[in-house]
């Protein structure tokens, strides 16, 4: 489903992801772990085209990033980001900011796919005129996955979805993913500093320090600590 | 030098909104000694606005009521404003979330720990500031001061931004110190590391600490005393080492929403919140 080999991505003169490669097959959950600054986020910013600077090759189904236009590819992936505060149009109201998508895709009837987003999200539909400001940390960050779930993608890219958010609105909103995920037969990529929520939440994984890959690992190996590499015991003995 | 360093009996805050006052904190009473007191609650609980009407730096607009509010013997309620200032930065100490914003973006770190020193003790000549600013650089573990001195808050990674706000705030040894989420904008590598030094401070100057945090495990390794708050009231006190022991439905249901590394993979535990936590309690 996401094929990425090689990838290297440039700031200016330093390196923000240094020959990364990975593939991610249908339906699969895939975790990025890893400190700040290790270039987890720069890569699913990057499988968005929202860097530039990248060389190496990003296959969606099979197709480039390259030559795919950007309206596909928001309809083929859709990023959710760590903050639902700074994330949502502040003087957009919910129903807004969920159409859209839509609107820019040119879909039909967007008013009665937002509502059925939000039912498919749970929230009650009187939600859409609300503002943002209404709305708690954990209902924001509903209300940016049914804004991601609007153009029907088949992949959703996850920045650390649940570290704003308090620790039993992070059950919820972990519980909610999973639950979309099998329903709609989405492939997930998941970029989160917290490695018990990467294996909670990923069939693999990847460490990542310093710009570069670490190791991969299945979570059964995870949990069964077959693992090859020092940092990631340190990560394990951190959290 | 008594044993108790505070005591606060029926705070109350409350803010006003639309139509009446919304109250935030509704009755909390808590006493510390010099030991590591942890308080735990989602966001909006009132654990933050309780260690900040401890300071004395909460807004204007804000409705505070106390019963008793002592501070080693000084009685808040009464002491001047005077008072109260010279005791911020002084003998109580806040360290704040985020060193992204809480330090002068435009000003070099050393010369802000400077500052606090110098606001401290006026007639300190300035050479002798500079001498102590960088040996508190270096008992939070920085491991080149002089370098780290001038450069400017965008300059340093959050860890090493965090460990210079300790600095900063344990640089006029406090007696109190309260640190709100310290370190919950950190990697959980370099969490660790800050934890560390917190506590070596805390325990070698016999500091008396209030640790604010929405994470309940974290706080439990670290502290002794765990206070659990709900909706503006506390609903438990714990031990730190007695964490599994928790009866209150609420730390209960805190405890188990967290996934773990090992844990099971079906769906979490949610919170099931009932309206009788929000009664008064007894």
């Amino acid at each position: 489903m996401i094929q990425v080999d090689h990838l290297t991505v440039n700031f200016g003169p330093s390196v923000a992801v240094r020959d990364v490669s990975f593939s991610v097959t249908q339906g699969e959950s895939f975790g990025l772990v890893g400190e700040s600054g290790s270039g987890k986020s720069t890569i699913l910013r990057t499988i968005m085209g929202l860097n530039p600077d990248w060389s190496g090759s990003i296959k969606i189904d099979g197709q480039d990033t390259k030559s795919t236009s950007r309206t596909d590819l928001a309809r083929r992936a859709q990023m959710v980001f760590q903050d639902p505060y700074a994330s949502l149009h502040p003087r957009y109201v919910i129903g807004q900011a969920i159409a859209e998508p839509m609107r820019i895709n040119k879909l039909p009837d967007p008013e009665k796919r937002t509502v059925e987003l939000l039912d498919l999200i749970g929230l009650p539909g009187q939600f859409r005129f609300r503002f943002p400001h209404e709305l708690s940390g954990g209902q924001r960050q509903r209300v940016a996955i049914a804004r991601a779930l609007a153009l029907n993608p088949k992949i959703l890219l996850l920045d650390e979805p649940t570290s704003a958010l308090d620790v039993s609105i992070q059950a919820e909103i972990l519980n909610l993913l999973n639950q979309l995920r099998r329903e709609l037969n989405l492939t997930f990529v998941i970029v989160s500093h917290d490695l018990a929520v990467i294996s909670y939440m990923c069939d693999r994984l990847m460490v990542m320090r310093n710009a570069e890959a670490v190791e991969t690992l299945s979570r059964e190996q995870l949990r069964s600590r077959d693992i090859a590499q020092s940092y990631t015991r340190e990560l394990i003995a951190a959290s | 030098m008594s044993d108790t360093l505070v005591e606060i009996e029926n705070l109350r805050i409350a803010f006003p909104r639309e139509g009446g006052m919304s109250d935030a904190v509704r009755g909390v009473s808590l006493s510390l000694g010099r030991e590591k007191l942890g308080i735990v609650g989602e966001s909006g609980s009132g654990k933050s606005l309780t260690g900040r009407a401890l300071l004395g730096v909460l807004p204007s607009y804000a409705r505070i009521s106390v019963d008793k509010m002592v501070f080693d013997g000084i009685d808040l309620t009464a002491a001047s404003p005077k008072l109260r200032r010279s005791l911020r930065g002084g003998r109580m100490g806040m360290i704040l979330q985020d060193p992204k914003f809480s330090l002068n973006p435009v000003m070099r770190v050393g010369l802000q720990i400077v500052e606090a020193i110098r606001i401290g003790d006026k007639k300190l000549p300035k050479r002798e500031a500079f001498k102590q600013a960088l040996a508190v650089l270096e008992a939070v573990h920085i491991r080149d001061p002089e370098r780290v001195f001038s450069l400017y808050p965008h300059e340093l990674s959050g860890g090493m931004g965090q460990r210079v706000m300790i600095a900063m705030m344990v640089v006029r040894e406090p007696d109190l110190l309260i640190a709100d989420e310290p370190t919950s904008a950190l990697d959980v590598t370099v969490q660790t590391q800050v934890l560390s030094i917190l506590d070596e401070l805390v325990t070698r100057r016999g500091m008396g600490l209030i640790f604010i945090s929405h994470d309940l495990r974290l706080v439990s390794r670290f502290c002794d005393r765990v206070i659990v708050m709900y909706a503006g009231q506390i609903v438990e006190t714990l031990r730190a080492d007695r964490l599994n022991e928790a009866t209150h439905p609420y730390t209960r249901g805190l405890l188990a929403c967290l996934p773990t590394i090992d844990g099971p993979l079906d769906p979490l535990p949610v919170l099931q919140r009932q309206a009788s936590w929000l009664e008064a309690r007894p």
